[in-house]
């Protein structure tokens, strides 16, 4: 898992946005909207980072509707202090 | 024997392109992160750049090899150089594909 999200944050283009996804689920589950909004990205933008991010289980969506949250998978969650070591990196 | 020079010769200009792309990507991540992660990923980039663009200089642009390459070179020898640059070419098309995702 350690690998994955190096790679998947920090080896492509656009890890930074994912990096910013994944800290504001972490501080409280979004669905695609809130975060369009909250991290001023376009709705397009968030659902392919999101679609990239459950593809590589670093997110878990709650729920099957249209307005589903998004949280860290419990292996991101084991592995969050990786996470958090990129994240310092950005700030 | 010109097709295979030709396409070993626009295989090699393709991952000079795709390449400098891919390099421009993990520097600037470089630069945001200062990964070794993304380090590793900038250095492998540039000396396959460097490989590439070597090749791309002898075959088309170097006054005396390029005049070499294009006529004293065996189809035999051309065919698998050919190769070579295009599973490069294929190889690159895919990490491109998951880099620039």
């Amino acid at each position: 898992m350690e690998a994955v999200l190096w790679y998947v944050l920090t080896g492509t283009r656009g890890g930074e946005n994912r990096v910013r996804i994944l800290k504001t689920v972490e501080e409280q589950p979004r669905n695609a909207n809130q975060l369009a909004e909250t991290l001023d990205l376009d709705y397009k933008t968030i659902r392919h980072h999101l679609d990239v991010l459950m593809d590589n289980d670093v997110v878990q969506r709650s729920g099957d509707d249209y307005g589903a949250v998004y949280l860290p998978s419990q292996r991101c969650r084991a592995n969050w202090e990786t996470v958090e070591t990129i994240v310092d990196r950005i700030d | 024997m010109s097709i295979w020079v030709d396409v070993a010769k626009v295989s090699s200009g393709i991952n000079v392109v795709v390449l400098l792309a891919l390099s421009a990507i993990w520097a600037r991540n470089y630069l945001t992160f200062r990964s070794k992660h993304a380090v590793g990923l900038l250095v492998f980039g540039v000396f396959l750049l460097a490989e590439n663009a070597l090749a791309f200089y002898m075959y088309l642009l170097d006054p005396t090899l390029s005049g070499w390459f294009s006529t004293k070179v065996p189809v035999i020898v051309w065919r698998l150089m050919m190769l070579l640059h295009v599973f490069e070419t294929i190889g690159l098309a895919f990490l491109a594909w998951v880099t620039v995702d």
